[in-house]
């Protein structure tokens, strides 16, 4: 059973084992069922240029691709949804439907189209890490990849600048952040006390938004105020990614649940911050609203110059002007 | 619709009661199959809202996002799924109120489960599968123009789906990998609803009508092979909520001037 199996992989930074959401899954997934994976990074060889990451090597077979690795593990015993209900294991390819639809277009945009972030923060790190000369190009590939995965997922007919698709990913995004806070509400992981391949996903996913240190990110605003989340990524960090040697079994024993008391206090903490996120998102539309009402029923501020007629409008605001 | 767009036409909507004369407005018969007709005919009809649906050849282009159908309501023109949704909930007509939050944060990752496996299926087998394309979408899709123009709109639209199919990873996929997927994502939902009448127990929702749209085109769709229809059908639970919803919603409210659903083949 215990075939040597290699991941290759990138390489960590920001307290995390890889900055590489992808990588990062099959990682969190290999110390959850205890499969003892050896991660060979891809830094600094030429095998970035030939292989596509994260893939498994084991005894002469590849599999890439996150979903497939971790089929693959469960196909060698090493299963974390062990104890999951039928109902649980839909819930969870429900869930990885809505990371993948919501929240991956927006993490793609944050590391690699926002011009800001890019230049400070991936293309410093990814060229860092490429043997010469790949360093001029493989960044600019991946970057080139994930705008054109945006545009051509969610660039769709009346959104024709990326400015408005910019918006329409973060807003999506936000909400899928929320969602996912709601689903985990207090408990330490999404399925009790135990972690699954759904807490792999979310992991991967927002472990690297909330540890790199992003000039600027909305998102990342957005994803520190939601204590549980944060939580969350600690924890697994804390009790999984600890022991110094990559790959061997986790010293992790279960927590004992946390006290009822301080429980009902964090339900009440978090249920606060959960309300003001979701009117902090519904405000966001109700604010352009406002502004269009504003312009249409404020003659005063109307710049000097023939009026322009307003379009007649079905039935006219009763908003007496200011 | 820009998100400002959408602010605005929600703020207009609340002001107006939802109109006799609504219209669904989709293209001429025997065009490219439109998977979210029976899911917005199920909606409306689960929000007991009256619509009738007109045929039209010019529909993709009346539409102001260039998805069909649409619905033209008093004078708004709203086309898809979630923008209508919203429409119709600042009308005051809602399915899913009654859920608390982590049940809707459950239906919206159910919602997009089917958008991501579904949908996607369904796209790359009637675009990227070989035989499909050239026997059943290209024509089909090129039926309504004349030549030259039938056969260079089918290749670019064929191009534009196997160029999204690459983007997000499917086109290394083969057919049999894709009818796995599709098998899997109906054992989600299957598990999902179990022995219940509806996804969320007594009251249908929008997901219900979103899995009843899909399922019902997969069932009454001709393709080359019956394996889509038939993987659908071992499924006894999910066979027997859309003959449910076929049976509640499409074969009791037939009102004279509609188009009823059951003209088209149905799934007795």
């Amino acid at each position: 059973m215990a075939a040597p199996m290699d991941l290759s992989c990138w390489g960590g930074d920001w307290g995390l084992p890889s900055v590489h959401p992808e990588s990062l899954i099959v990682l969190a997934y290999a110390k959850f069922s205890g499969a003892k994976l050896t991660a060979q990074p891809v830094d600094r060889t030429w095998r970035m240029l030939t292989e596509t990451v994260p893939t498994l090597h084991c005894q002469g077979s590849t599999v890439t691709e996150p979903a497939q690795i971790l089929n693959f593990l469960r196909k060698q015993r090493y299963n974390a949804d062990y104890e999951l209900s039928a109902r649980q294991g839909a819930d969870t390819m429900a869930y990885m439907a809505l990371l993948e639809e919501k929240l991956r277009p927006a993490l793609l945009h944050a590391f690699w189209v926002d011009a800001e972030n890019y230049a400070n923060v991936t293309k410093p790190w990814f060229s860092s890490r490429c043997p010469f000369p790949l360093n001029f190009f493989v960044p600019g590939r991946q970057a080139s990849t994930a705008l054109s995965l945006i545009l051509l997922t969610k660039g769709e007919s009346p959104l024709n600048s990326i400015a408005e698709v910019e918006a329409k990913i973060y807003k999506e995004a936000k909400e899928c952040l929320n969602l996912l806070s709601y689903r985990l509400g207090s408990s330490l992981f999404f399925f009790g006390n135990t972690a699954a391949s759904l807490d792999a996903f979310v992991f991967g996913y927002i472990a690297p938004l909330l540890k790199a240190n992003l000039p600027s990110s909305q998102l990342q605003q957005h994803l520190k105020q939601l204590t549980n989340l944060c939580h969350f990524c600690d924890t697994i960090l804390k009790t999984y990614f600890d022991v110094n040697a990559p790959g061997c079994l986790p010293v992790f024993s279960p927590s004992s649940p946390p006290s009822p008391g301080s429980l009902s206090i964090r339900q009440d903490a978090v249920d606060a911050n959960l309300q003001k996120l979701t009117q902090l998102v519904n405000k966001e539309s109700n604010l352009i609203e406002k502004m269009d009402d504003n312009l249409r029923s404020s003659p005063q501020h109307r710049p000097r110059g023939p009026p322009s007629k307003p379009s007649s409008l079905p039935s006219e605001k009763n908003s007496t002007p200011a | 619709m820009s998100l400002a767009a959408e602010a605005f036409v929600s703020q207009i909507a609340a002001a107006e009661p939802w109109p006799e004369n609504a219209a669904l407005f989709q293209p001429l018969k025997g065009e490219e199959v439109t998977i979210l007709l029976p899911t917005l005919q199920a909606y409306l009809r689960m929000c007991n809202l009256p619509v009738q649906v007109c045929c039209r050849a010019n529909a993709e282009h009346m539409s102001p996002s260039g998805k069909v159908p649409f619905i033209h309501v008093g004078n708004q023109v709203v086309s898809e799924l979630g923008p209508i949704v919203q429409f119709t909930k600042a009308k005051g007509h809602s399915l899913s109120d009654g859920l608390d939050d982590v049940q809707r944060a459950e239906m919206k990752a159910y919602m997009e489960l089917v958008n991501n496996m579904l949908l996607t299926a369904e796209l790359y087998i009637q675009w990227c599968d070989e035989a499909t394309a050239a026997q059943i979408t290209r024509p089909r899709y090129s039926s309504p123009y004349p030549w030259p123009l039938n056969h260079i709109l089918a290749y670019q639209k064929q191009w534009e789906v196997r160029r999204k199919m690459s983007a997000i990873g499917w086109a290394g996929k083969s057919l049999e990998q894709v009818y796995e997927d599709v098998s899997q994502c109906c054992q989600a939902l299957s598990q999902r609803l179990g022995t219940q009448q509806y996804f969320f127990n007594k009251q249908p929702t929008e997901l219900d009508a979103l899995v009843f749209g899909h399922l019902f085109t997969i069932l009454t769709t001709q393709l080359t092979s019956d394996e889509l229809s038939d993987k659908i059908k071992s499924y006894s639970n999910l066979l027997s909520f859309c003959r449910r919803i076929e049976h509640n919603y499409f074969q009791e409210h037939e009102r004279p001037g509609l188009d009823p659903l059951s003209i088209r083949p149905s799934l007795m």
